[in-house]
C-alpha cells in the first residue's frame, strides 16, 4: 500500500465518489429496510411502530420461515457441490480437447437464456404426462413407471426439482470461470514439474489445485450468494408452492410483502437475508483464506 | 484491506434484493402538478369535459392495466374494440394496454401502490380487497361520470355498493357473476351419468365414475390459488346452511373452528381423495385449467359464470356439449339457490393520474358502450349492466340462456374469501387450501391455522 507513497488525503479524494454512490445505493437502502422491518405497514396506508415484533414473529412464530431458510441453505450447498465437478471438467477439457472453447461456449448457453424462459421450459418438462410432461413420458417409455413423480407438485420433491434446474443453468457459468483459471496457469510450471516427475493428475494435485484456489473461491462465493438470493426461478416455476414447499427466503419475503401486504414483516425478512449473507461471506472468506495460506 | 473490500462488494451484491424492495418505497411520488389546467376542474361543471377536447388536442397517453390476458375471450375482444373506437374519435389519445394475468396484476398493482405510482386506469377487486387503496386515497371518485348520461342507472341495483366507500363510488365493475358448475354432456354420457348431481354424495359418485373412464372429473388451475378457494367457499356456503359465515367470523359470532367450516374442509378433501382434480393441479395456472374443460378433457368446471362466453366459443361449446347446473347440497345442508356471488373486478382511476379527465372520459365511454359490445359478442352472461335485447333472437346458445336462468334463481349468497377478509388472512387461507391438493391434512388443524391467522391479523 505504501509503495506508491500517496498521501492518505489523495486516496480519500479518489475514493470518495465511488464511496458516496455505494453508500447511497447500498447502505442507505439496507438501513431503510432495517427501519421498515420495525413497522406494521400494509404498504399503502400509514405505518405503525412495533419495535421488534416482526423479528420475534419471524424467528419464533412463523411456521414457514425456518423451512424457507433451510431450503435456501440447501440451495446454496447444492450449488457449491457443483463447483468441484466444474473444476474437474475444466481440467479434462484443457488437457484432452484440442479446441475446448467451443464446448465451453455450448455449456454456457443456458446462462444467457432468461430465467423466465428456463423456468417455463422446465415447468413443461416436469409437468404431468397428461399435460405433456417430457420427463415423465421418457421415464414411462423406458419402463421406469415407478420413478414417475409430480415433480413440481409433490411437496418433498418440488424443491429438489428446482435445485436441478439451477444446477443445470449455472454449470456452464462455473465451468467457464474454472476453465479460464486453469488455462491461465503458465505452462512452464507444468513443464518444470514434468522434469521433476510430476505428470497428469499428480500435477493437478500439486500445481493446478493450489493455483486455482483464488478462482475457486470466487466461484464458491458467487454460487453461495447467488443461491441465497434465489428468487426468479422459484417464482416462475412454483411461486413458492405447493403450500410453501418451495419457499426460499426471498420468495417468502415477497409473498409476505406483496401478497399478504405486510411490508414491515417482509422487510424484517429482507434484513435477515442481509445478515445471513454477511455472516456466510465472512465464514467462506475465512475458510478460503486459510486454505490459500496453506498453499502459498 | 483488499480483502475487506472484496468482502464488502460481495455483501453489496447480497443486498440487491433488499435494495430493490426499499427502492420501491422510495420511488418518486406521482404528483399531479403536471396535470392539465382543465384537469383540475370538476367534470360535471365543465362543458369541455366532453372527450379529448379536455386536453385541447394535446397528445396524451393513458396506461390501462387490465386482466384480459386471454385474447380469445369476448372481454379481451371488447376491450380492443373500445380502445380502437375511442382512439379513432380522439386521435390525440393513446391508450397503452398493460395486460396481465389476474394474479400478476394483483401483485403488480400492490407494488405500484407502495410506490404511489399506479397506472391511470387499473383493475381492483371489490370490498375488502380495494379498501386499503381507497383509504390511501389512490383512487379518484367516479360519481361524476356515473351521473353523466345516466350511466349509473345502467348498472344492476345494489351492485355498485360493493365498490362504494363513504358515499363515493371508486370503481366500476366489469361483471357480476355467480359460481356455477359447467359440465360436458358428452363426457357425462360416456361415464354413464344420466343427470347432473344434486347432492354432494352424488357428485363424489360421478367423480369416481368419470375417473374410472380416464376422464379428468373437475378442471382446475390451482397454481392460481383463488380457484380452489372459490370452489371451497361454495361448499362452505352449503355446510353453513346459508350465507354469512365469514361475516359472522368478522363479527365475532363464530370462529373458523366452527363445525360448518371443519365439515367443509372434510368435504373438500373427499373431493381431492376421489381424484376429482387433474394430475399436478397445483402446477396448472387458471387459464390452462380452464382449457382442460374447454378442450373437452375434463368433465366439470366449477367457476364463475364469467366463463360462459369463452366456453361457448370453445371446442366443447361449439359442439353444443356444455351445460351448467347449481352446486349441489352438501350432507343435506344448504340451498342450491344460494350462490357464490362474484361482483367483478372493477375499473378504477388513479387519483394522481396526470390525465385524470381523459382517463375518466375514456372509462365513461367504455362503460357506456360495453353492454352493447358484449351483447353482440355473445357475452351477455354475467354483465354488470342491464342488457337490452332478445337473447334467443340474437342467437345465444342454450348454455348462455340456461346460465342466465340460474341468475334469476339467485336467493342470496357469499362473496369470495379474499373479498371479505384482510389480505394477510386470505393469503394463509389460499395456501392452506392449496396444501389440501397435495396432502391429506387433519381438518381440525386447517381450521386452527385459519383461526390463528385471523387472530394474528384482526
Amino acid at each position: 500500500m505504501n509503495v506508491l507513497k500517496v498521501p492518505a488525503r489523495t486516496i480519500a479524494v479518489f475514493i470518495l465518489p465511488a464511496l458516496l454512490l455505494y453508500v447511497c445505493i447500498v447502505f442507505i437502502p439496507i438501513g431503510v429496510s432495517f427501519y421498515t422491518g420495525t413497522l406494521d405497514w400494509d404498504g399503502i396506508n400509514t405505518a405503525k411502530h412495533v419495535g421488534f415484533d416482526n423479528w420475534h414473529r419471524m424467528l419464533f412464530d412463523d411456521p414457514y420461515f425456518w423451512p424457507a431458510v433451510r431450503h435456501t441453505l440447501m440451495y446454496a450447498v447444492f450449488s457449491m457441490t457443483e463447483i468441484p465437478i466444474c473444476l474437474l471438467m475444466a481440467i479434462l477439457l484443457v488437457r484432452f480437447i484440442r479446441k475446448p472453447n467451443r464446448i465451453v461456449s455450448i455449456y454456457f448457453t443456458p446462462v444467457i437464456l432468461s430465467v423466465v424462459i428456463i423456468g417455463q421450459l422446465w415447468s413443461t418438462i416436469y409437468s404431468p404426462e397428461s399435460m405433456g410432461g417430457m420427463l415423465n413420458s421418457v421415464l414411462d417409455s423406458l419402463g421406469l413407471d415407478s420413478w414417475k413423480h409430480g415433480w413440481l407438485t409433490e411437496k418433498n420433491i418440488a424443491m429438489y426439482s428446482i435445485y436441478i434446474v439451477s444446477l443445470w443453468q449455472y454449470f456452464g457459468y462455473h465451468l467457464l470461470i474454472q476453465f479460464t483459471g486453469v488455462q491461465n496457469i503458465p505452462s512452464e510450471i507444468y513443464e518444470a514439474a514434468k522434469i521433476d516427475g510430476a505428470d497428469g493428475f499428480k500435477a493437478d494435485r500439486y500445481i493446478t489445485l493450489p493455483m486455482i484456489v483464488p478462482i475457486l473461491k470466487i466461484s464458491l462465493i458467487l454460487a453461495f450468494i447467488g443461491s441465497l438470493q434465489s428468487f426468479d426461478l422459484v417464482m416462475v416455476m412454483t411461486q413458492g408452492g405447493p403450500a410453501h414447499a418451495t419457499d426460499v427466503i426471498s420468495t417468502h419475503m415477497y409473498n409476505s410483502s406483496f401478497l399478504s401486504q405486510q411490508y414491515g414483516y417482509g422487510s424484517a425478512i429482507a434484513s435477515f437475508l442481509v445478515v445471513l449473507c454477511l455472516v456466510f461471506t465472512i465464514i467462506i472468506n475465512t475458510i478460503m483464506d486459510r486454505v490459500e495460506r496453506r498453499y502459498s | 484491506m483488499a480483502n475487506k473490500l472484496k468482502m464488502l462488494s460481495v455483501v453489496a451484491a447480497a443486498s440487491v434484493l433488499t435494495l430493490s424492495l426499499a427502492a420501491c418505497g422510495k420511488d418518486s411520488n406521482n404528483t399531479n402538478n403536471a396535470a392539465s389546467p382543465a384537469g383540475t376542474a370538476p367534470a360535471a361543471s365543465s362543458p369541455a369535459a366532453n372527450g379529448g377536447e379536455v386536453n385541447n388536442g394535446e397528445k396524451v397517453t393513458i396506461t390501462f392495466q387490465n386482466i384480459y390476458a386471454d385474447e380469445t375471450t369476448p372481454t379481451a375482444n371488447g376491450l380492443k374494440q373500445v380502445v380502437e373506437a375511442y382512439t379513432k374519435e380522439h386521435p390525440n389519445v393513446t391508450i397503452e394496454l398493460d395486460t396481465l394475468n389476474t394474479d400478476q396484476q394483483k401483485q403488480k398493482l400492490k407494488t405500484q401502490a407502495a410506490a404511489k405510482t399506479i397506472p391511470d386506469i387499473t383493475m381492483v377487486n371489490p370490498a375488502a380487497q380495494m379498501q386499503p387503496f381507497v383509504e390511501a386515497g389512490l383512487f379518484a371518485p367516479l360519481n361524476d361520470i356515473l351521473d353523466k348520461d345516466g350511466l349509473k342507472d345502467t348498472y344492476q341495483a345494489g351492485l355498485l355498493d360493493y365498490y362504494s366507500f363513504n358515499g363515493n363510488v371508486y370503481a366500476l365493475p366489469d361483471g357480476n357473476n355467480i359460481e356455477v358448475v359447467y359440465y360436458n354432456k358428452d363426457l357425462f354420457a360416456q361415464a354413464g351419468i344420466s343427470a347432473p348431481p344434486t347432492t354432494f354424495d352424488e357428485l363424489i359418485e360421478d367423480v369416481k365414475k368419470l375417473k374410472d373412464k380416464g376422464i379428468t372429473p373437475i378442471a382446475i388451475g390451482e397454481k392460481d390459488t383463488w380457484t380452489g378457494s372459490f370452489l371451497f367457499m361454495n361448499i362452505l356456503l352449503r355446510t353453513n346452511g346459508g350465507p354469512g359465515f365469514l361475516q359472522d367470523v368478522l363479527d365475532g359470532k363464530k370462529t373458523f373452528e366452527d363445525p360448518a367450516f371443519v365439515e367443509a374442509v372434510d368435504a373438500f378433501q373427499k373431493l381431492v381423495e376421489a381424484g376429482a382434480f387433474p394430475e399436478g393441479a397445483t402446477s396448472i395456472d387458471a387459464n390452462a385449467g380452464a382449457n382442460l374443460f374447454k378442450s373437452g378433457k375434463a368433465a366439470m368446471f366449477i367457476i364463475g359464470s364469467w366463463e360462459t362466453g369463452a366456453i361457448d366459443g370453445s371446442t366443447v361449446g361449439q359442439a353444443g356439449n356444455a351445460a351448467a347446473f347449481q352446486f349441489p347440497t352438501v350432507n343435506g345442508k344448504g340451498d342450491p339457490n344460494q350462490f357464490m356471488l362474484a361482483p367483478g373486478t372493477a375499473f378504477a382511476v388513479s387519483a394522481n393520474s396526470k390525465n385524470l379527465e381523459v382517463a375518466k372520459d375514456f372509462l365513461h365511454y367504455m362503460t357506456s358502450s360495453w353492454p352493447q359490445i358484449q351483447f353482440d359478442l355473445k357475452n351477455a352472461v354475467g354483465q354488470p349492466q342491464l342488457m337490452k335485447g332478445d337473447l334467443k333472437a340474437a342467437g345465444y346458445s342454450d348454455l348462455a340462456i340456461s346460465v342466465l336462468d340460474l341468475f334469476s334463481k339467485v336467493n342470496g349468497g357469499d362473496l369470495a374469501f379474499d373479498n371479505t377478509m384482510k389480505p394477510a388472512i386470505a393469503q394463509v387461507h389460499l395456501t392452506s387450501l392449496q396444501n389440501l391438493f397435495v396432502q391429506k391434512v387433519e381438518s381440525a388443524s386447517v381450521a386452527k391455522e385459519h383461526q390463528a391467522a385471523y387472530d394474528a391479523n384482526k
